[in-house]
């Protein structure tokens, strides 16, 4: 039963993020500065960091199983969000392990997240002619309000879940012993 | 170790591979999603209808908080423009009735202009700002279908881009590209009407581009109304879709591009209607897709 809580949490967040823009005051959804909600991928980083040991990657199956679910619902291009998501999360998980699992290493590990996933994406996205905004304009009005907003979202998620989610690995961990 | 290496690189390539094949099966001109995609669109959308509601009122309170305050001021404006819509109505009135009388006697009762709306409310917008995108929740149960036109009361918003079963996706106009044209017009006295293709929406000016087809000495004003003219073969006429706010010479200097602001207000969109044209439309004319 414990098993299902991450994906739950998951489908919630994901479905919040359709509602995200609404949230937002409209005078800052109508300026220049775009915001995307990556709130899926900071549960993953936070999944990936608290919950995932050195040799299970529950993160990572996450991370494309509901990558593929917001192609299907908010894109329609099947295939771009489960592939940066999975690759993103693989390489997150990879690398916490040379920090301690804490505030700041997450808030690390979140930027390097959305820096990687939000640029492949619009990588991809530009690859098939769906975006088209010169690299310079990208990184000043998209990718740095992207990474200041969702960071604060981590600040607010954060005590909410990595206690939790560590409690849960350790259970999971004395049930396999 | 060098087997583990060459695993991880082995899973990296198929996993590009099946990136590609993806996204090459989902970038052709579809006409239907996949039965496993409309599931996951129908559960997550009931999720979403369910969801939304509280948000809505959240939302709704701090927005009814922002217009009290501009009350006063709006109700004397509005005031004055009730008094000139009642002589409106009426004489709309009148033209209708005597509209529908002449296409008696001319024995034509079908017109462009004739159409069934399905009433839907917005459930959820793409975060995903590349692709602006709305889910409704209406789908084929209710009969809608790819292509049709989406209007709000102000004017049009979109055209449905596909369907599943009880919700749809919309597209909106600013997400308009050059595979998505609308047919449209300005309407003038005595055949002089000014003709054109909406082509696409532009990020820069934040306006849709308005290609006048006819050159001629027809000169546009700042203002004008453009509307769609039904004759792309998808979409009803007389639907309204922007204003004209500056002409502007093409490149070439042959013809000319009218931006057109949008009527609609394409950001804060709640409820939105389906237009689904009476005549018989032939198909992807109007907004037909990559062949």
């Amino acid at each position: 039963m414990k098993r299902l809580y991450i994906p739950l949490i998951l489908f919630f967040v994901m479905i919040l993020e359709g509602v995200a823009l609404e949230l937002l005051p409209a005078k800052l959804v109508t300026s220049h500065l775009y915001m995307i909600p990556h709130w899926v991928l900071i549960v993953l980083v936070l999944v990936a960091v608290f919950y995932d040991t050195e040799n299970t990657h529950a993160a990572v199956l996450y991370g494309l199983i509901f990558g593929l679910v917001i192609d299907i619902v908010y894109t329609g291009v099947l295939g771009i969000y489960m592939f940066t998501y999975g690759i993103c999360i693989y390489l997150i998980h990879s690398l916490s392990r040379f920090f301690h699992a804490n505030i700041l290493s997450s808030l690390l590990m979140g930027i390097l997240a959305i820096m990687f996933a939000d640029a492949s994406i619009h990588l991809l996205f530009s690859m098939i002619e769906i975006a088209d905004m010169a690299w310079g304009n990208y990184f000043l009005y998209r990718l740095l309000p992207t990474i200041v907003a969702n960071m604060l979202f981590l600040l607010l998620f954060y005590p909410l879940l990595a206690k939790r989610f560590e409690i849960w690995k350790d259970q999971r961990l004395h049930h396999s012993l | 170790m060098s087997f583990l290496r060459k695993k991880k690189l082995f899973v990296l390539l198929i996993g590009i591979i099946i990136l590609v094949v993806l996204i090459g099966y989902s970038i052709r001109d579809r006409d239907k999603l996949t039965t496993a995609e409309q599931f996951v669109s129908d559960t997550v959308g009931w999720m979403q209808s369910i969801i939304h509601a509280p948000v809505k009122y959240i939302t709704d309170v701090f927005s009814n908080m922002d217009d009290i305050r501009n009350t006063y001021d709006e109700n004397a404006i509005l005031k004055e423009k009730l008094a000139q819509y009642k002589t409106l109505i009426y004489e709309v009135q009148e033209l209708k009735e005597e509209n529908k009388e002449l296409r008696k006697l001319i024995d034509k009762t079908d017109s462009l202009r004739d159409y069934t709306a399905i009433q839907a409310s917005v459930i959820s917008r793409s975060p995903e700002r590349w692709i602006e995108q709305l889910t409704i929740n209406k789908g084929s149960l209710n009969g809608v279908w790819p292509n049709m036109a989406v209007i709000t009361a102000d004017g049009m918003v979109g055209k449905v881009h596909s369907v599943s079963k009880s919700t749809a996706t919309i597209q909106l106009l600013t997400g308009f590209d050059q595979f998505n044209r609308i047919s449209a017009t300005i309407s003038r006295k005595k055949g002089k009407d000014i003709f054109g293709i909406i082509e696409n929406y532009d990020q820069e000016t934040n306006s849709l581009l308005f290609k006048i087809i006819e050159e001629s000495d027809k000169d546009l004003k700042k203002g004008e109304l453009v509307v769609s003219s039904g004759k792309g073969g998808v979409f009803p006429a007389g639907l309204l879709i922007g204003t004209v706010k500056e002409v502007i010479p093409d490149q070439y200097g042959l013809t000319r591009t009218a931006l057109i602001k949008p009527a609609a207000d394409l950001y804060e969109i709640d409820n939105v209607i389906v237009v689904d044209r009476k005549l018989p439309s032939l198909d992807g004319q109007e907004t037909g897709g990559v062949e």
